[in-house]
């Protein structure tokens, strides 16, 4: 031991994680750079587990001042020897970084991935060498041991751990003071004490850091059993994958030995006990127990039936009790600080704390331990910091490969034993894998069962051949080969194997498909029904990510390839094929293609918009002349709205030899796109480009033409002999707020707003205070408009906070830039005035627990109540179709009021079809195009053979040949166009974003990784297996 | 390392090894030298390992931290006494002949020694 | 650790067994951990290997052999001399090891679980290392590489000689 007092501890995590993230470089560094600076007599270095935090790998902490450094590299080492070693300061550059603020948080009691969590089994873990005994000794290790022997019975010991209510931590929750109970009354000798270490379960490593950060921890836990139940002979049996776990543990028990507190005679009480390490050789099936017990006996590891439980005749026939490491683990603290304590921490039912291996897509991976009946958003948004990437939360896989997943409307579940099974989950070892929208969750599903029938051991029928039945469904499904009767296949193999498995793994393998099917059966169904991956993981069903992400299919990677060698004509002819409205979506489309883009994965996503506004700029000296595709019919089609649903499928349908009439009510044409969106976003010469394209077809459009005030469907079908009618009549009705005062004058709805500037009446609001509510595109589109009309103040009142808003980031961020005045968590309470709109009452919101869309729910702060000054407020908080128009048609609604329609968009009149934001409810674009294309499909089939059936529209891919390196463009950044300064925006509406130049978006164009060809090789890759008999 | 034989043997491991790790253990009372250049040059690295000297022979749970420049070069080497209970005493300029008596009086009898003070800062 | 290359032609020397055989000679549940210990020294379990082991433990060759083809551990052809493991556990999957296990297998041109026709590299996929906060992770030669990509795959392929 060091000769002087040290004045500092440099802990160094080298658990697996860390190891592998150079933590040894950084020790060799660190104990060099100490020596050079002669600080060795003063400051020690101390090698210690799993800290948990692995996603900020290799870690360092230092004592006293409990400073905590994260991604440490070699090269930081002089840096951190000098300012804070010698110099007392902290380097913030290691701290960690707060990801929403990027505060630098340098003490480890601050981290928020640390503050929420209760440290029991853990509590060793990074913060002692476990390679040395007197460590865990010097914080009260061994205290426990030293407690039973001198001052308990077996009785004693028994009762304390059945009073702490400790339920078995492997997974099935057992509790665990009776199952030693059980052993100790068992008839037999000798007895045994096993360890079931065989972390086999993907996703879970809390054994690991356990027995690689605290060892002595699990032995002192074995020896108190040990001692409770009569017995002297203990079994570790631990992963073979897991060496360091391994070394770990032979080192502690060698350690144990020479100091007496494992062997014979422990510390002179005349108990004696031992441990020998066994190490697994490589099969799931093992952590199952009975499994295990024949592994340690040298033969296959086989489950065999039970009773009788290992308890009355476990290894070598002989009472055995077989727990998990975190149970033994846990059972000194529960000694020393009594079981009370222990059953005072988390629920009544669940009691103490539950470890889980926080991994996949979330921001801090890691191991976390938290009190039982902690919500399930708490582990994932508070510990874990939410979703990498800005992402959807999509699902939580617990409990393995064995276990089930949780969508985000269950994300208030409270974690412990009984609450996850009731949601069709399970506590299991532990894992807790979070996934995001790129995971399908029936590739998921068949990933869990590939695991699981790959490690099924064969001695039972319904896991041997069941798993295996379900997974040639699954694998038809996901490669777009799926039949209408699978499913219920699928849950009729699921029933057989759960009833008449002969173990657990047998018994649990249809845990994860039947959870996926639970909450995700509308995936499959798209994909069988379909022949689409929703998510754009499946292989066989998804060309590009982007092409499969955008609603209307358009082939992104062919335009982008044809616009990177400049053919920008050829470009728009692909993108017209799925999309009429190039020059549009070049500006407002919320490009759900870049959002999957997998260039995104490495840096940041193709600027697709970007590029096709440019293509479609490039090109509008040519008018479009849609070409004809079908010879000429004689069925007239009434389209009812020219928004951009009515226009496409008035284009499909004319494209395809109809006569189409188009009715709108507006005086002009466009929906939502002249509207609905501000000039400064689309200029109207820009649309009317696109409209006269459809024109042109020789569609004819009639605006001031209303359904319900001009016409009736009866006289579209009875007098002007039309076939059929496609309802694309939008969402054009505010939604009330429902607040008192709401029908004061200076109180403008937020769509009627925009649609009397659009129409060229908008309302006098010079100088005047102006309060948009909402935070929707509307909301912000008001905001804008109405500084752009020289509103004297605009304020943004928004119930949630900024990230929630469902605009456009950039639109958020242009009127930030444009002087907005956000108000987040602020719900309107009631409009004040005499007559006229004075003020605003605001009430303060706080975030509660999650609701069914996975975000943090808003309540009343009670008290916390302001009033905003405003001389004119707009409620923005969504829109909804006509409802007395469409009853009055004789048409049926839903709650919701959209159009009731069925699979072929047909509404319950027989010819009446119905497609855009009056189906989906307000929506975008792209969504509304490709409702247009859909629903001229349908209606074509339906005058074709007066059938009313899905249409189906595949997925196709063009295939450019691939024209440029790729190497030379890895390391080219994202383009972004540029904005006109905030200071030229104001006198009037002039587009705020502006082109580039040809170059930089061909340059662009080429950052495209080409997932399309990838996929054509594939496909041919598949032929090929097939032509030569494989599969 | 000999077999432990009871539990007494074990009880005194314990209190030994915890005074091994006690920089990570909670306690109260901090002392902080200054170790800038100025701190250095006049001598704070033979002060500061006379400190920790001190502790160990008197077992005194206290953490020694360093800190940069605090701009009294003067009184170099300048030595911070910080307990949970009062004020933040600077003593300097501390040599570690007169460590013996500062831990003794100001740790161990709770007593200032003013002469060697030359600042007071209330609790931080 | 003494390394033991063996070619195609080579026999296993089988007295390297003796001391193994002596050591575990009578104890309970011996099997696997010598079936391991074999296999370090012979870096796979030939045929007259697990031949010698049943006769020196007096257990039935059957059992040893179904032992030895129970547990994933257990290799009875010869391995390359780099090993590298790609863990396609779930928290991998997620973060996208199917990727990298392509790479691989283009790479090496051979299939996961399969051995370069050279004895360069064997290549296997795994369910998890236990490493999943750095996911995707590889074991290359007993040692984790986290946060892997395809690339940083070619790149460690390509190093190993």
């Amino acid at each position: 031991m060091a000769v002087a007092l040290l004045r500092s501890n440099l802990m160094i995590c080298e658990g697996t994680g860390c190891a592998a993230s150079q933590a040894h470089d950084i020790r060799a560094a660190l104990t060099a750079e100490i020596k050079r600076r002669s600080l060795d007599g003063e400051v020690r270095l101390v090698q210690t587990g799993c800290r948990g935090f692995c996603a900020m790998g290799p870690i360092v902490m230092i004592y006293p001042e409990g400073i905590f450094y994260c991604q440490v590299k070699p090269e930081d080492v002089p840096l951190l020897v000098e300012e804070t070693l010698l110099k007392g300061r902290i380097v913030e550059r290691l701290a960690y970084q707060e990801p929403l603020s990027h505060k630098a948080i340098p003490h480890y009691s601050e981290i928020p991935f640390y503050t929420k969590q209760k440290r029991i089994a853990l509590r060793n873990c990074g913060m002692i060498d476990p390679e040395d005994i007197r460590e865990y000794i010097a914080r009260d290790g061994y205290a426990a041991l030293t407690k039973v022997l001198g001052e308990m019975s077996r009785q004693q010991v028994l009762d304390e751990v059945k009073a702490s209510g400790l339920r078995g931590r492997g997974g099935a929750g057992f509790p665990t003071g009776l199952k030693w109970e059980f052993t100790s009354r068992a008839p037999g000798e000798p007895k045994y004490v096993v360890c079931n270490a065989d972390e086999g379960d993907p996703g879970a490593f809390m054994d690991r850091s356990i027995i690689e950060g605290d060892p002595h921890s699990l032995i002192e836990g074995m020896t108190i059993a040990g001692y409770a139940i009569g017995a002297r002979q203990g079994y570790i049996y631990c992963r073979a994958e897991y060496p360091l776990a391994v070394k770990r543990l032979q080192v502690a028990i060698a350690q144990g030995r020479e100091y007496g507190l494992l062997g014979e005679n422990i510390l002179g009480s005349g108990f004696s006990f031992d441990l020998i390490v066994k190490e697994g050789a490589g099969a799931f099936v093992c952590g199952e127990e009975t499994a295990l017990l024949s592994s340690i006996e040298g033969r296959r590891g086989e489950p065999r039936p039970r009773p009788p439980f290992p308890a009355v005749a476990g290894l070598w026939a002989k009472p055995t009790n077989l727990n998990n490491v975190k149970s033994y683990a846990m059972s000194p603290q529960i000694i020393l600080n009594g079981a009370a304590w222990f059953a005072a921490i988390g629920s009544p039912r669940s009691p103490g704390t539950a470890i889980f291996a926080l991994t996949g897509k979330v921001k801090n991976t890691g191991l976390v331990e938290v009190p039982m009946g902690i919500t399930l958003g708490e582990i994932i948004y508070d510990i874990g910091g939410g979703i990498l990437g800005g992402r959807q939360f999509k699902a939580v896989q617990t409990g393995g490969p064995l276990g089930g997943c949780i969508p985000p409307q269950h994300l208030n579940v409270k974690v412990d034993f009984d609450s996850l099974r009731d949601v069709g989950a399970v506590m299991g070892s532990g894992g807790m894998i979070v996934v995001d929208e790129d995971t399908c969750m029936v590739e998921f599903a068949k990933f869990f069962l590939t695991f699981a029938t790959a490690e099924s051991c064969g001695k039972c029928i319904p896991c041997r051949a069941g798993g295996k039945r379900m997974l040639d469904i699954l694998t038809r499904i996901c490669a777009g080969q799926g039949r209408r009767e699978d499913i219920a296949r699928i849950r009729d193999i699921a029933e057989g194997m759960e009833s008449s498995a002969l173990c657990a793994l047998g018994q649990l393998t249809p845990g994860p498909v039947m959870a996926a099917l639970r909450y995700f059966e509308h995936e499959f169904i798209a994909h069988i029904e379909d022949r689409r991956c929703p998510a754009g993981s499946c292989k066989e069903l998804t060309p590009a990510r982007c092409l499969n992400a955008c609603p209307a299919g358009v082939d992104v990677p062919a335009y982008v390839s044809l616009a990177a060698e400049g053919r920008f004509a050829e470009a728009l002819a692909v993108h017209r094929e799925r999309n009429p409205f190039a020059l549009v979506c070049g500006r407002v489309c919320p490009a759900f293609c870049e959002q999957r883009c997998r260039r995104g994965d490495i840096d940041a996503p193709v600027a697709i918009r970007s590029i096709k506004r440019f293509m479609a700029d490039h090109e509008l000296a040519t008018p479009w002349i849609p070409v004809k595709l079908q010879p000429a019919r004689a069925e007239k089609v009434a389209v009812v709205g020219a928004g951009p649903a009515g226009l496409t499928a008035a284009l499909r349908l004319a494209q395809n030899g109809y006569p189409v009439t188009v009715y709108e009510a507006l005086p002009i044409a466009g929906g939502m796109m002249v509207v609905g969106i501000p000039e400064y976003r689309l200029p109207r010469d820009i649309l009317n480009q696109e409209i006269d394209n459809i024109r042109r077809t020789g569609v004819e459009i009639l605006c001031n033409h209303a359904l319900g005030r001009d016409f009736t469907l009866d006289e579209l079908f009875d007098r002007q002999g039309v076939k059929a009618v496609v309802l694309a009549i939008g969402a054009h009705r505010s939604l009330h707020l429902g607040i008192p005062g709401e029908d004061r004058a200076g109180v403008i709805p937020g769509i009627d707003f925009l649609r009397e500037v659009a129409l060229g009446n908008p309302p006098d609001i010079r100088g005047k205070r102006v309060a948009v509510i909402g935070g929707g595109n509307v909301a912000v589109d008001a905001a804008r408009t109405a500084w752009r009309l020289g509103a004297g103040e605009v304020h943004i009142v928004y119930r949630r906070t900024r990230p929630d808003m469902p605009a456009y980031p950039e639109e958020i961020e242009a009127a930030h830039e444009e002087g907005a005045v956000f108000h987040f968590l602020a719900a309107p309470l009631r409009v004040l005035g005499p007559a006229k709109v004075t003020a605003l009452e605001i009430q303060h919101q706080k975030l509660t627990e999650f609701d069914a869309s996975g975000r943090r729910r808003p309540v009343p702060v009670e008290g916390a109540v302001l009033t905003l000054a405003i001389d004119i407020l707009i409620p923005a908080i969504g829109q909804e179709t006509d409802k007395l128009c469409v009853l009055n048609a004789g048409l049926e609604t839903n709650r919701n009021s959209t159009l009731k329609v069925g699979p072929s968009l047909a509404t319950t009149r027989p010819g009446v079809f119905a497609a855009g934001d009056a189906v989906s409810g307000p929506a975008s674009v792209i969504e509304a195009v490709a409702h247009g294309n859909r629903v001229a499909k349908e209606v074509e089939v339906y005058l074709r053979t007066g059938r009313r059936e899905k249409a189906d529209i595949p997925l196709e891919a063009h295939l450019p040949p691939l024209t440029w390196d790729m190497q030379q463009y890895s390391e080219v950044p994202r383009l972004r166009l540029p904005w006109i300064p905030v200071a030229t925006r104001r006198d009037g509406f002039r587009e705020v974003e502006l082109s580039a130049p040809e170059k930089d978006i061909r340059a662009e164009c080429r950052r495209c990784l080409r997932c399309d060809l990838e996929w054509s090789q594939f496909q041919q890759g598949v032929q090929n297996v097939r032509v030569q008999g494989i599969t | 390392m000999p077999k432990l034989m009871s539990i007494d043997d074990f009880k005194k491991l314990r209190e030994d090894s915890r005074r091994d790790i006690a920089v990570r253990l909670k306690t109260g009372t901090k002392i902080i030298v200054g170790m800038g250049t100025c701190g250095i040059a006049a001598g704070a690295r033979d002060t500061m390992q006379a400190i920790l000297s001190e502790l160990k022979k008197r077992k005194i749970d206290a953490h020694v931290t360093t800190v940069g420049c605090i701009g009294m070069c003067a009184y170099e080497p300048l030595v911070d006494i910080e307990q949970a209970e009062g004020s933040r005493i600077t003593y300097g300029p501390v040599k570690p002949a007169m460590i013996p008596r500062l831990i003794e009086e100001h740790l161990t009898n709770g007593r200032v020694v003013q002469e060697w003070v030359v600042g007071r800062l209330p609790r931080a | 650790m003494s390394e033991v290359r063996i070619t195609p032609d080579d026999t296993p020397d089988l007295k390297q067994l003796d001391p193994l055989l002596d050591e575990y000679r009578g104890q309970k549940g011996a099997v696997i951990p010598v079936l391991q210990k074999a296999q370090k020294i012979y870096g796979y379990l030939p045929p007259e290997v697990l031949r010698r082991i049943a006769a020196g433990m007096r257990v039935p060759l059957s059992k040893i052999y179904g032992v030895a083809t129970f547990y994933s551990q257990f290799y009875l052809t010869r391995r390359g001399r780099h090993i590298v493991r790609q863990c396609d556990g779930t928290a991998c999957h997620v973060r996208g090891a199917g990727k990298i296990v392509e790479r691989m297998e283009q790479e090496l041109g051979i299939r996961a679980g399969q051995t370069t026709a050279d004895y360069r590299v064997t290549c296997e996929v795994v369910y998890c290392l236990g490493s999943c906060g750095l996911a995707p992770v590889a074991v290359v030669n007993d040692q984790t590489i986290g946060k892997l990509a395809p690339e940083k795959m070619t790149t460690i392929l390509r190093s190993l000689e």
